[in-house]
């Protein structure tokens, strides 16, 4: 019971921070289906900086800074030239994609080495707590991370006047601007908040799941991300338990698939996809999106 | 005449910036770009073998890009021509190794490429459906589905698919009946494509289905209050776009491959975005639109032989494309999109 | 305009009055001429609705701009450059019933503001720009949404804001209202300030004379040729359909238009209109009772209304099916996409028998510029409506609802649709005509009903006009249900 809520945590973990730089983004009412490549840019440079400097730190600040960078481009591209968000998003994958296949083709022509890993928070005493420390604490401190960030994206959210503009920004922009809030710089830092969880979130892959990059290896968490964020009612504890909803499945089909059920493996590969189809045909509809969100914002009178 | 010239020269432009940007990403890497730079022109188009096989990598590119262009043009974003594209081919595997006597005469490439269109045209309007019925964003639900297109031919080329021998994970051959006829390698795929998009073309500007779908595609709510349904007409586009992805799928396979294997497809989904997008989604630029995307695919591989750059240095060609496509004044497209507002928004 | 002056800015749709406001509040950049807030000149200078804000001139907008999906108290911290960086509900709560309270305002605190009447999001506005020590306060037509008890309450309050000082630039149509409360009158027409006057001296017709500059001759109206013994031309029975408001539910509505006749429905925004509109347009399915063209029951739904010959026209373009990024010629067609008709043949758009046919459309109804193939996007309103009068009364309909047909309009397209109108009725035709500008149902309609909160009620013949505000208020309890 104890390994397979593990299990659950650290696969819902890379979800949940994808998901929660999601949120931020689509609550400034920009959608970000760039998020993927942003993602898998993250765990490239993570992956290239923890292997050449033998220092996984510094691979997570790299990994953060990459998918920053290339956020950026988006943020031009979406906020300042008004480029409708799903191409310019389906460029960003498409970009990361090819970059980093080739960058990691020209950097490790010899053969893809192995990643130093992000050892776990060595507090005393918390991983031995009862039930939850070591799921919590025993493997990796992005786990605790993840959840503590949930509780900061809440938190800032409802509670902080920066929160209440970016709420505004995505609600109604127009309102937003007639306030005197900047609906440009709103969105350009939510875009960049956003692509750092997004970071996080590709980091985490290399330095604490598979221990090496491979193409294309986020393999989609960053569009399931996107689905979290619907099914998570666009809010920071939705998005956590529907992350951990797909974690804990994630990792129930893994456990069934070691105990030797029959399901091909192909087909168990297909199922978060599937089951993520599912959930927003159950969910969509129900949730409310912010407003404006998918809408480019230019100043004019009508 | 000046805005004819214009809207020629700025995807012109877009192309050759985004080679120049790719250059630039090359020498950053360490690579000596002039060298690549003529391995890939000399690859793509330096003999008539580089040339057909610029032809051959540009018909798939140009089904699936006017499978994007048909779904754009109708406000419905379709990110799941290479998913369809496998349903299709699947479909076509199916019929071609389980349905069809292996012995069969010319006449087989018929149903092969039927049961390509109706795969990609089922699994287009899957997504159609969930969109229509359950209000879930296609752009979503395609992406997803390109996932589990690919795992389920993963499943059929290791199961029920899976070759006599059981040796590898690939289908059995086609019959050979079923393969596309072809000349000196060009295979019957080729000018079926260019019809397609004369079809398509056709379909968007003079037909009364194009006119309905247009309408919706401008504005969804408007073409509402006019008597069309956003819906209806939404799934079927992404039904049409899958039917031509799909025969893409079904063209590569009995054109190409002869067999079903993981890889199938020329790229990731994405690329025909850049196809459909550097040709502003009119069906007919697609045609050198998909075949400037053909001759890079194609020299990008001369370019790895030659050059040791990896060929996916072309997605990144893509990508500076679909950017500079949609974000600049100069090539700009508006796309058109309206949010359809939810019941009670008010 | 000087501080503690209630300033009345009175002009038509279109006399430049929306423009005025927004360059006042920073969204226009003026290109030249110069603004002067409390003495300071503000323009030319860089001029941001930040900006404008800054120097305390601050908008009450007829549609609130509230952010609906937040509270009255996140609404009023998230643009304030005092606020704190943290945001605690519970202090903000009681600081805005503080401050609601020292100007009288009575605003709930703890509900979204898209759950909020009306009147309670305007002076959740009117709080907010207080909040932001606004010393100009612009108020576009703050009225025009309320009910009359709510104006009522409104007027003591704008004056109280004057007595502390806050100069209010009262933006209305309503002659009675700016005479009752403002005290100069600025006019505008056609973007110039056409006089300021004294509101109280000045005489209402020649605030009129003043507003529309030169005298507009009378429609010419045919008696009613009402044809008795004949099933109406269109009928409603027991109409019943959801609401996007509650408001806007439709309860059982029931209505006979005969041929020959406009019925006219009078109503304030929000009592149904749309929701009547969207089922007679055929988008919206009712749940109850039945609509019947000449006697006969139809399905409800766009092609079978229009196979019936129930023709439509909207004041919003997208209502109106108007397909912005299609050409004139495309937009005339788009009906007969799926009905037939010489613009489609076996499956296929005749686009030369189209753009014909939009050549003679811009002849016979002075479309402008007259170019089948530009984008109805790039038309002006009044040409725009045209494009869709044309569409609607070419496939020959006896029935027209037409809801709001003039809204934005200019007066000379506003009186070709009206012309339109009355042509079908006179023709024998029978026109629904709803629309919220009670001017325009009196000076068209042979019979009114007024709407309120998805009913119907009948107006007698004899009703003045001050009582029949009061219906549509629904302030007292008159009449039956039609």
């Amino acid at each position: 019971m104890d390994a397979l809520l593990e299990a659950a945590l650290r696969l819902a973990t890379p979800l949940l921070f994808a998901a929660l730089g999601e949120l931020l983004v689509e609550r400034s009412g920009v959608v970000n289906i760039g998020i993927e490549g942003l993602m898998l840019t993250g765990a490239f440079a993570a992956f290239a900086v923890a292997v050449t400097t033998a220092s996984p730190g510094l691979g997570v600040a790299a990994g953060v800074s990459a998918s920053v960078a290339l956020g950026m481009v988006f943020a031009w591209f979406v906020v300042l030239r008004s480029a409708d968000q799903i191409v310019v998003g389906t460029a960003v994958n498409l970009l990361a994609l090819g970059a980093t296949g080739l960058a990691l083709r020209s950097l490790f022509p010899g053969g893809i080495p192995a990643a130093p890993v992000v050892g776990p928070l060595e507090i005393p005493g918390l991983a031995s707590l009862p039930v939850v420390g070591t799921a919590l604490f025993g493997a990796t401190p992005f786990v605790p991370t993840s959840l503590a960030a949930t509780l900061c994206v809440a938190l800032f959210l409802a509670r902080t006047r920066a929160g209440l503009r970016w709420r505004a920004v995505g609600e109604v922009a127009r309102a937003a601007d007639a306030e005197g809030v900047r609906v440009a710089a709103v969105r350009i830092g939510a875009i960049a908040v956003g692509a750092a969880f997004a970071g996080i979130a590709g980091a985490m892959l290399p330095l604490a799941q598979s221990n090496t990059f491979s193409e294309g290896m986020t393999a989609g968490r960053g569009f399931i991300a996107l689905a979290i964020v619907i099914f998570g009612r666009w809010n920071a504890i939705g998005c956590a338990a529907a992350a951990l909803f797909f974690g804990a499945t994630t990792a129930l089909q893994f456990r069934l698939q070691a105990r030797g059920l029959a399901v091909p493996y192909p087909l168990a590969l297909a199922l978060p996809y599937v089951l993520t189809l599912a959930v927003l045909a159950i969910a969509t509809g129900r949730a409310r999106a912010p407003r404006d969100l998918g809408r480019p914002y230019r100043r004019e009178a009508h | 005449m000046k805005e004819r010239l214009r809207v020629l020269a700025s995807p012109i432009a877009a192309a050759l910036a985004s080679i120049g940007i790719a250059v630039g990403v090359l020498l950053a890497l360490g690579h000596a770009p002039l060298g690549a730079l003529e391995a890939l022109v000399r690859g793509a188009g330096g003999s008539p073998a580089a040339w057909t096989g610029t032809l051959q990598k540009s018909t798939p590119l140009l089904l699936t890009g006017l499978a994007v262009a048909l779904s754009f043009r109708c406000g419905v974003w379709n990110i799941g021509a290479e998913g369809q594209l496998y349903a299709g081919a699947l479909a076509a595997t199916f019929v071609a190794t389980r349905w069809l006597p292996a012995d069969g005469g010319a006449w087989l490439v018929a149903p092969v490429l039927v049961a390509g269109a109706l795969g990609g045209a089922g699994f287009g309007a899957l997504a159609g459906w969930l969109r229509a019925a359950r209000g879930v964003s296609e752009v979503i639900s395609t992406i997803l589905l390109n996932f589990v297109a690919i795992q389920l031919v993963a499943y059929a080329i290791q199961g029920p698919l899976q070759e006599a021998p059981r040796a590898y994970p690939q289908s059995d051959p086609l019959p050979h009946g079923a393969m596309l006829p072809a000349l000196d390698r060009l295979h019957l795929g080729v000018p079926l494509a260019l019809i397609a998009a004369l079809v398509v073309a056709f379909l968007i500007d003079r037909t009364a289905v194009g006119f309905r779908l247009r309408a919706v595609g401008h504005a969804p709510e408007a073409a509402r209050f006019a008597g069309l349904s956003p819906e209806r007409l939404g799934t079927l586009a992404l039904a049409l776009a899958g039917g031509l992805a799909g025969l893409a799928g079904a063209v590569e396979l009995a054109g190409m491959t002869g067999r079903l294997y993981e890889g199938l497809s020329p790229g990731p989904g994405y690329t025909a975005i850049a196809v459909a997008l550097l040709a502003r989604l009119a069906p007919l630029a697609v045609i050198p639109s998909a075949l400037f995307f053909g001759a890079l695919a194609n020299g990008a591989l001369a370019m790895q032989r030659e050059a040791a750059i990896p060929s996916v240095a072309t997605q990144v060609v893509q990508g500076i494309v679909i950017l500079l496509s949609v974000g600049f004044a100069l090539g700009r497209l508006s796309l058109a999109r309206e949010r359809v507002p939810s019941e009670g928004e008010a | 305009m000087a501080p503690g002056e209630i300033h009345a800015l009175l002009g038509e749709n279109g006399a430049g009055k929306s423009t005025l406001m927004n360059v006042l509040i920073g969204l226009v950049r003026p290109d030249t001429g110069s603004l002067c807030v409390a003495g300071a000149e503000v323009v030319p200078g860089p001029w941001s609705p930040r900006a404008a804000l800054r120097s305390g001139v601050a908008m009450v907008h007829q549609h609130s701009t509230l952010v609906p999906a937040m509270s009255v108290p996140e609404n009023l911290c998230f643009g304030a450059a005092t606020a704190p960086v943290w945001f605690r509900p519970a202090r903000e709560r009681e600081r805005v019933e503080r401050l609601a309270g020292s100007f009288g305002l009575d605003v709930p605190v703890d509900a979204r503001v898209e759950d909020l009447s009306v009147g309670q999001r305007q002076r959740a506005e009117i709080l907010r720009a207080l909040d932001r020590g606004a010393r100009v306060l612009v108020l576009d037509e703050p009225t025009a949404a309320l009910t009359a008890a709510e104006t009522r309450a409104l007027f003591p309050a704008l004056a109280r804001l004057r007595d502390r000082g806050v100069a209010l630039l009262f933006i209305s149509h309503k002659l009675d209202e700016i005479r009752e409360i403002a005290d100069r009158v600025t006019v505008l027409r056609r973007g110039r300030v056409e006089a300021t006057v004294s509101a109280r001296e000045t005489s209402a017709t020649e605030l009129g004379r003043l507003m529309l500059g030169h005298e507009i001759p009378p429609l010419a109206r045919a008696a009613r040729v009402a044809i008795e013994g004949r099933p109406p031309a269109l009928a409603l029975r027991d109409l019943e359909a959801p609401g996007s408001r509650e408001a806007g539910r439709l309860r059982g509505l029931r209505l006979e238009i005969f041929a020959g006749e406009i019925v006219g429905v009078a109503g304030i925004d929000g009592n149904g209109q749309r929701e009547l509109e969207e089922v007679l347009a055929g988008v919206r399915e009712p749940v109850a009772g039945e609509i019947e063209v000449d006697g006969r029951r139809v399905r409800p739904g766009v092609r079978s209304l229009r196979a019936a010959g129930v023709a439509h026209v909207s004041g919003e373009r997208e209502r109106g099916g108007l397909v912005p990024g299609m050409s004139v010629a495309e937009n005339l067609a788009v009906k007969s996409s799926y009905d037939g008709g010489r613009l489609f043949a076996r499956g296929l758009y005749r686009r030369p028998a189209a753009r014909e046919n939009a050549i003679e459309a811009i002849r016979r109804f002075g479309i402008d510029p007259p170019d089948p193939d530009r984008d109805v996007a790039t038309l002006s309103g009044g040409n725009a409506q045209k494009v869709a009068v044309a569409r609607e009364l070419a496939s020959g309909a006896r029935v027209l609802v037409a809801v709001n047909p003039t809204r934005g309009l200019d007066v000379g397209s506003a009186r070709f649709v009206h012309e339109q109108i009355l042509a079908l009725r006179d023709a024998g035709g029978a026109v629904l005509l709803v629309s919220t500008e009670l001017d325009e149902v009196l000076a068209l309609a042979d019979r009114v009903v007024a709407m309120v909160r998805g009913r119907f009620f009948d107006v007698a013949r004899d009703t003045d006009t001050a009582r029949l505000g009061a219906i549509l208020l629904g302030e007292t309890s008159v009449g039956d249900a039609a």
